[in-house]
């Protein structure tokens, strides 16, 4: 492993930039992200950032059913977001649909058909220690090496 | 001819300080806005349509996640209009487990809405504090109904489970802390001369304009209104002798003020409702019916309204939720924003009317 990708490494395990994403959700899972950063949970201490800038972000947090007006837009998003980059789906709403994939509503679920997921915690909401949990198992995979992976 | 407009800002729908996707299309002559106006239908889901021809049993999950902050009003609001047109009456024990619960609900998501305003005036310890204030709500939340966000507590003619000796005693001793917290930080937030500067005498909304624009919930308290409070009107609080709390002064500041007042009121109703609770039945059982009724409660941003239509088997034929956010985004845009000096203050105006856009499109 060259000396680049050793530092890279170091670099990545301790700041990874988290933005989220709200495709049409009740707001529970929105509140159990805003949960995280509490100082219970502490997110920080984990060396991740949520702010809410795609360009600067290393994962995505896409919360909701998938709602007609963000079908265009969820790519452009996706495609602002520099390489190494994942998304993770949290909560059933994304994966399933959950309680709005029914008959006569507008939402088209799930997500993983507009762009590509890596992650989903499952649950209505899920807790903010899956929530972390899966940032948490889910960054080392995806951003260890990433270049000689690519190579 | 003069120019008037300088530049038209949009803010939105993809912003660190929402939550929600919204855009807000500013009006700008250098800092000064002119005029400012929302748009939405990013989170349109159309739930109401999902609701009809369904049994009252599938409704009750669905009302409840009409909205994640305030899902506690929405099946109160739901399982009471439906006790009223089955005629269903409720054991005394279970009323009063009920305003235990929706008290606890108010208090965490007052305690959200001003976090959010906390973080957006950039005043990033405070928001902390209070975000750690409202871990210690909903760890009672848990505690009496078991879980955090949709609970699920209430179905016509009671509710689920009773509240233990060993628990209620958790309960009082959880809030008193709880009391000592929110009463620091609110004298931290009334006393702090930069967040004053910040908060003081902008986005001023006056009485006038307030009934003119039918504002509801805190944003009505907060210009003078305080017989907008529902819950003056409900049986269970009027037993427990409520109070709306209220002020004039209409600006930012008052509107937070008056959300953390309502957390030190919703301690005090909590406390009073442990000390009379009856003793008896939680569950009195019933069978829902045919009819038709408009049923209003006080969530936590305003009035919340269900019509509901029902046919003899409890399937729900026709339904409309009125929520209380879409008049208070409205007022907000249209009067609060309008004069407002900074763009800075335009964020924390529109926080500060406590939107909720999931709840408001549906």
């Amino acid at each position: 492993m060259s000396l680049l990708q050793q530092i890279k490494n170091k670099v990545r395990s301790k700041s990874i930039h988290v933005t989220f994403v709200d495709v049409g959700s009740c707001n529970g899972c929105d509140i159990e992200v805003l949960a995280c950063l509490a100082p219970r949970y502490d997110i920080e201490q984990y060396g991740i950032y949520v702010h809410n800038n795609p360009r600067e972000a290393d994962i995505l947090l896409v919360m909701g059913v998938m709602t007609p007006q963000w079908e265009d837009k969820l790519r452009i998003l996706w495609n602002k977001i520099p390489d190494p980059k994942v998304a993770i789906a949290v909560g059933n709403c994304p994966i399933s649909g959950c309680v709005f994939n029914r008959r006569e509503s507008y939402v088209d679920p799930p997500v993983s058909k507009h762009i590509p997921i890596a992650a989903e915690v499952p649950g209505c909401p899920p807790r903010p220690t899956e929530i972390l949990n899966a940032i948490l198992s889910l960054a080392p995979v995806v951003f260890r090496d990433y270049e000689e992976k690519m190579k | 001819m003069k120019k008037l407009v300088d530049v038209s800002i949009p803010i939105g729908p993809v912003h660190p300080c929402w939550k929600e996707p919204v855009r807000i299309k500013c009006e700008t002559s250098g800092e000064r806005v002119l005029s400012a106006e929302v748009e939405l239908g990013y989170m349109k889901k159309g739930i109401e349509k999902i609701m009809r021809g369904r049994p009252w049993q599938e409704v009750m999950f669905l009302a409840e996640r009409v909205c994640g902050i305030c899902s506690v009003i929405h099946n109160m609001v739901f399982i009471e209009a439906m006790e009223e047109i089955s005629g269903i009456s409720l054991p005394p024990r279970a009323a009063y487990l009920r305003v235990i619960v929706n008290e606890l609900d108010r208090m965490q998501s007052h305690l959200i809405a001003n976090f959010s305003y906390c973080y957006t005036i950039e005043h990033e310890t405070l928001a902390m504090y209070l975000l750690d204030v409202r871990e210690q709500v909903l760890d009672q939340l848990e505690r009496v109904t078991g879980a955090r966000i949709n609970t699920a507590y209430m179905i016509p003619g009671g509710v689920r489970f009773d509240l233990m000796e060993e628990d209620s005693g958790a309960l009082r001793t959880a809030l008193r802390e709880i009391e000592t917290g929110v009463k620091r930080y609110m004298k931290m937030f009334s006393s702090g001369p930069l967040i004053s500067l910040r908060s003081r005498g902008i986005a001023v909304f006056s009485r006038e304009d307030a009934i003119k624009a039918r504002v509801v919930g805190p944003t009505a308290r907060a210009s003078g209104i305080p017989e907008s409070d529902l819950r003056s009107r409900h049986p269970t609080y009027i037993k427990l002798g409520f109070q709306p709390v209220w002020r004039e002064e209409g600006d930012n500041f008052a509107r937070v003020m008056v959300r953390f007042d309502e957390i030190l009121q919703s301690i005090d109703l909590i406390q009073k409702a442990l000390d009379t609770l009856p003793e008896g039945d939680i569950r009195g059982g019933g069978i829902c019916k045919a009819g038709e009724t408009a049923y209003s409660g006080e969530a936590p941003r305003g009035e919340l309204r269900y019509f509901i239509k029902t046919d003899e088997y409890g399937r729900v034929v026709d339904i409309t939720i009125q929520t209380p956010s879409i008049m208070n985004i409205e007022a907000c845009t249209h009067s609060m924003l309008k004069g407002v000096t900074s763009l800075a203050d335009v964020t924390s105006t529109f926080i500060s009317a406590d939107p909720c856009i999931a709840c408001m499109e549906r």
